[in-house]
């Protein structure tokens, strides 16, 4: 997929989006995954990091914002090709010109803006229940950082998706796959905590550069050419994650026309 | 003698089929991501989170009370998902047609699910030893497997509960998430108990964990069995009364689906 293809079905995607967006607002699996569970999660990190001032406040904040957009991309991105055979509507997606991909992008689109919702819903519980008074440090950069997350968010959920369609064994890990992001992430902690050789599994992990970038831009922590480097390691993931996306969605659909098993798990 | 023996006979057909057919979409990879990894990596979440609020040297506090937490994936998830899967599977009514002793129907769905939870607790504490550097040389381990054990008991009560609950419920995994994440609040596996209001205390008090964790820290410190024995007894005291409420809807449930015509409506 190119970014032609996304200018030129703009609306499209802005279409799947409102209506993934209105599908998922009464669906209780999705509603706690974006809302109760960073929920919960902030209301425990802004508990146990009490005594560490504001600044650890706003990085619980963004961090449990972003344990909801990991969750959502893993379980609802992750599951977006899926769910449409599930309910029966694949082959008239596939069978439509608008290429799949597409769609699958408007959808993930959809999940990482809903997912936006927990931080700030984390903000609120900050500020109203434990009465900090919390400042975005470099608004701008900030803003810029969180567009660049929800772009990287969704590519990488581009590549999620039809991986957990083809290969059922790697959706069996699902699961399995959401604490350790988190942890390996850097969302609620720095890495440095964590064991040495850990580093290099963070530095492949793209939404461990979004948690940088935001992190950074929001507690001040970051310098410009540090937030600059943060955003080019975003913008690099997105490409490659695009690239294999491209690759793997043809070969998707190529599998499963040519084996007839489109509607089959 | 001849009924205890074929009651007996039923519990376990009733717990070892209720998991063999809970278990039967999972694969050895689907277990294994649900059961140990996701468990023990929250486990490392929460532990390197409170080891970065707190220091390195509280470390132990955060081990045992999330290594005891990991029996609520078994104890809510699947005692509930045992219970509830009844209905899904369109086999309650052919559970509520038959004669059998409703009790030992119940509690067989909790028997596999509490030796799987404290098999998960176990294994966290081994990692937590590995990994984490927790400390057990003044541990009486033996008391500290009674304590898993009634912990573990205390925790499928409130599954049962909560899988009663599940029959009349149409988003049982709404409700099951959100008691799973509330237990990580109050049940002071991440909190310290002294830390919490009065009336968060007081719901802490009521529910499964609470005093297992507690009984659990103490031993760890050096305690002994019969210094956290009254700990222990009301864990599995509260584990009991919320087991006997769920049974008690269970039977409720069944005369009221029965007599309305709903027994699987949704």
């Amino acid at each position: 997929m190119n970014y032609r293809v996304l200018i030129k079905y703009w609306r499209t995607i802005l279409v799947v989006a409102e209506m993934t967006i209105r599908q998922q607002l009464v669906d209780g699996f999705v509603i706690f995954t974006v809302l109760f569970q960073p929920i919960i999660i902030a209301l425990l990190g802004l508990w146990m990091l009490k005594g560490k001032g504001p600044e650890a406040a706003m990085f619980v904040v963004v961090g449990s914002g972003l344990t909801g957009l990991w969750s959502s991309l893993l379980f609802i991105s992750g599951n977006s090709i899926n769910i449409e055979r599930w309910i029966g509507t694949l082959e008239s997606l596939v069978a439509i010109p608008t290429p799949f991909e597409v769609v699958v992008f408007g959808k993930n689109l959809a999940n990482v803006l809903q997912s936006l919702m927990s931080m700030i819903l984390g903000y609120l519980v900050a500020v109203l229940f434990f009465g900090y008074s919390l400042h975005i440090q470099q608004p701008l950069l900030f803003g810029v950082s969180v567009l660049l997350t929800i772009f990287g968010f969704i590519c990488f959920g581009l590549v999620i998706a039809p991986i957990f369609v083809m290969s059922p064994g790697v959706q069996a890990w699902q699961n399995g796959f959401e604490f350790p992001v988190y942890v390996l992430s850097g969302f609620m902690f720095p890495i440095a905590l964590l064991p040495g050789w850990t580093t290099p599994v963070s530095y492949l992990l793209p939404p461990y550069w979004a948690a940088m970038a935001l992190h950074g831009t929001s507690t001040g922590g970051a310098s410009l050419e540090q937030t600059l480097f943060y955003w080019g390691m975003i913008v690099v993931f997105s490409i490659i994650d695009l690239v294999v996306a491209s690759i793997l969605f043809k070969r998707l659909l190529y599998k499963a026309r040519s084996d007839a098993t489109l509607g089959m798990e | 003698m001849k009924k205890i023996v074929l009651n007996l006979r039923l519990f376990w057909q009733g717990a070892s089929l209720a998991y063999v057919a809970l278990f039967h979409w999972l694969q050895p990879a689907t277990y294994a991501a649900s059961k140990i990894i996701m468990p023990l990596a929250q486990m490392f979440f929460f532990v390197y989170l409170g080891t970065f609020a707190t220091g390195a040297g509280n470390a132990s506090f955060y081990i045992i009370g999330n290594a005891l937490q990991i029996t609520a994936v078994s104890g809510i998830y699947g005692v509930t998902m045992s219970i509830g899967g009844e209905r899904n599977a369109g086999t309650l009514a052919y559970l509520f047609g038959t004669p059998a002793n409703r009790m030992v129907i119940f509690l067989g769905r909790a028997f596999m699910n509490i030796l799987d939870g404290a098999l998960g607790v176990v294994i966290a504490f081994i990692w937590g030893v590995i990994l984490l550097g927790l400390d057990l040389s003044h541990t009486n381990l033996g008391g500290l497997a009674l304590i898993i054990l009634v912990t573990t008991i205390s925790t499928c009560g409130l599954g049962l509960l909560m899988g009663s609950l599940s029959l009349v419920t149409v988003n049982v995994m709404f409700v099951n998430n959100f008691v799973y994440f509330l237990l990580l609040i109050f049940s002071g596996a991440n909190v310290p108990l002294d830390q919490m209001p009065s009336w968060m205390r007081a719901i802490s008090n009521i529910l499964p964990l609470t005093h297992g964790i507690v009984a659990g820290r103490m031993l760890v410190g050096g305690s002994s069995l019969s210094s956290v024995a009254p700990l222990l007894w009301s864990e599995l005291g509260i584990g009991i009364v919320y087991g006997l409420l769920g049974y008690l809807l269970f039977t409720l449930f069944e005369v009221e689906a029965k007599r309305r015509g709903t027994l699987e409506t949704f």
